[in-house]
């Protein structure tokens, strides 16, 4: 598919979804507002984290700083104005650790990232103990839910749509070429370092805005629970098991995987994250290019 | 002035902790480039083994952890063979192995955790053993942290003497600096990385156990201990043991003084600030050259 059939898709595949809230019951409609979430998460950590093959941990900072924007700023701002807020938070700070730490690579940069969102949770922690003498926020006047589904929809459909123009641009194709190989891409005449910035801080508006528009659906914030690293992770591990470097594996597991853990795991929650460990060993071991690979594997043997 | 000693004491008993902890797991980065983020999980399990064996056989703790050592270690051969060494086969380059085994590691992690979660339930654990006040120049230590301690220190030192004066250290040295010359002089990574692998969770399951004598235990307590590991083996350097026992120490210290001298809810920025500092300016680690 090209990139103007694939935005057309994903404009007609919102256009469906958005009649969701007239059509379903509170809790399908939670259910769909999860898996909108997982998959703008994963789709947005794949825009950067695929092509270049960097580890980024840092998406509960992201959403957990989104978050707060909205807690901070409910009061005197509108909801989609604080959505807003949160996203150029995100890429703000994105763009700040960025130019800090894309130099380094693999492991430490995992590290760094999950450093920094840790980092961020307890600075926020403290300031809010010793300033504001509160341990959380409680959010008074929310709206409704069909609004914060319309809103998570449309920056899931940005989301989709970003990835699909940075991939088909020429910042797609620079990403590419650092993730093949970061020196002959500067020879090439890449200006690398802005560009990891560039596209590191564009990624990172989604988690930011996204933290923004959920955090109404906890009535009471506390940092623990918004910069929750285990968003950040099922984030990694979705985009990665989809295939981090297709558009479509990302989506399709976060889908799947957001069902699966709102089913199994308020009933079964130990066997539930017991079996979730299983499946990622079994899946890394024996398909480590993602669920996309089979896909394309079947799609191979009928041609 | 006995003050200023319980807290530089205080500081560096944590110290030597987070030194043995952070020692395995920095054996298995640096040999295999294995990032195992659920070392903290195998931390928990040695607790867990160390417990138990107390509680119903009354087995004195320092007794047990050979034993402990030695039921990780053989549970480390058997992960190493289910898990990476796949990886470490099929992955085409390095970055890869660092992604794949991360991930693996997650995997790892949610395993663990959860079998304990179901075995034992969530409750904290925990016995009281050599609980009484020691007093050294005037100041007053728990007779089980300064044991804990010399235990720890005396496991690093031994493990530095092995990697110095054995042919196994020796192949692991040179494993580390140059792992395509290593085998070309006949070193067989076959033997060598399980054995390593099994070595660093059999010092993690030594760490646990040490713990457990001293805090109480769950089976979250893990995962705290991972992220310090990470912060010393940034502070040693990648692959340097001795970087990591003076890491550990150094570590322990910051976080009692800048305690002591901010508020304890600042620990965990404490340790963190450490960590993207040393990441930021000196990224090979502190002692590189």
């Amino acid at each position: 598919m090209s990139a103007r059939e694939q935005l057309a898709a994903t404009l007609a595949c919102g256009a469906v979804l958005a009649a969701a809230p007239w059509l379903l019951s509170d809790f399908l409609l939670s259910l769909a507002l999860s898996c909108l979430m997982y998959a703008a998460l994963a789709v947005s950590w794949a825009m950067f984290c695929g092509p270049t093959h960097y580890l980024s941990l840092a998406t509960s900072a992201f959403f957990g700083l989104g978050a707060y924007v909205t807690a901070w700023s409910l009061e005197s701002l509108p909801y989609g104005v604080a959505v807003l807020a949160g996203g150029l938070i995100g890429v703000a700070f994105a763009a700040l650790i960025g130019a800090a730490v894309l130099h380094l690579r693999g492991a430490y940069f995992a590290v760094i990232t999950f450093g920094l969102g840790e980092l961020t949770l307890h600075l926020i922690t403290y300031t809010e103990k010793t300033y504001f003498h509160t341990a959380g926020r409680i959010i008074s006047d929310a709206p409704d839910n069909a609004a914060i589904y319309w809103t998570v929809l449309v920056l899931t459909l940005g989301a989709v749509a970003t990835a699909i123009l940075v991939r088909a641009s020429r910042l797609g194709l620079a990403l590419r070429g650092i993730g093949a190989d970061e020196e002959r891409a500067q020879t090439l005449g890449v200006d690398t370092r802005r560009v990891k910035i560039l596209a590191f801080a564009l990624s990172a508006f989604f988690p930011g805005a996204l933290g923004a528009a959920m955090a109404v659906r906890w009535t009471y914030i506390e940092p623990l629970s918004v910069f929750n690293p285990f968003i950040g992770f099922q984030t990694v591990l979705m985009a990665m098991l989809g295939g981090a470097h297709t558009l479509i594996g990302p989506i399709v597991s976060a889908v799947f995987f957001s069902l699966v853990s709102e089913f199994l795991r308020l009933r079964f929650p130990y066997v539930f994250l017991l079996l979730l460990g299983l499946l990622l060993i079994a899946l890394i071991l024996y398909l480590p290019g993602g669920l996309a690979s089979l896909l394309r594997r079947r799609g191979r043997a009928d041609a | 002035m006995g003050f200023w000693l319980e807290l530089a004491a205080s500081g560096l008993i944590t110290g030597g902790i987070y030194a043995v902890v952070a020692i395995g797991l920095n054996l298995q980065y640096g040999l295999m480039r294995i990032m195992n983020i659920s070392h903290g999980e195998f931390l928990m399990l040695g607790a867990y083994l160390t417990w138990l064996a107390h509680t119903t056989f009354g087995v004195n703790p320092f007794a047990l952890m050979p034993a402990v050592a030695a039921a990780l270690f053989l549970l480390g051969l058997v992960v190493y063979r289910f898990c990476f060494y796949r990886i470490a086969r099929t992955a085409p380059s390095v970055e890869v192995i660092e992604a794949r085994s991360l991930l693996v590691g997650f995997g790892l992690m949610f395993l663990v955790q959860n079998v304990v979660y179901l075995a034992w339930g969530a409750d904290l654990r925990g016995y009281s053993y050599l609980a009484e006040p020691v007093e050294i120049a005037g100041a007053r230590f728990m007779a089980n942290r300064l044991a804990v301690f010399a235990f720890a220190v005396a496991a690093s030192l031994l493990l530095l003497a092995l990697l110095r004066w054995t042919m196994i250290g020796k192949a692991v040295r040179a494993m580390m600096q140059s792992p395509t010359g290593a085998q070309l002089v006949g070193i067989d990574t076959g033997v060598l990385h399980p054995l390593v692998f099994g070595g660093g969770l059999a010092l993690a399951g030594v760490a646990g156990g040490l713990l457990s004598m001293v805090y109480e235990i769950s089976p979250s307590m893990g995962e705290p201990y991972t992220i310090t590991a990470l912060i010393v083996i940034t502070l040693g350097g990648l692959g340097s043991v001795g970087g990591s026992l003076i890491g550990g120490f150094i570590l322990g210290l910051v976080e009692a003084f800048g305690m002591h001298f901010t508020s304890p809810s600042l620990k965990m920025v404490l340790s963190y600030g450490v960590l993207v500092a040393v990441l930021l300016a000196r990224p090979r680690g502190l002692f590189s050259r």
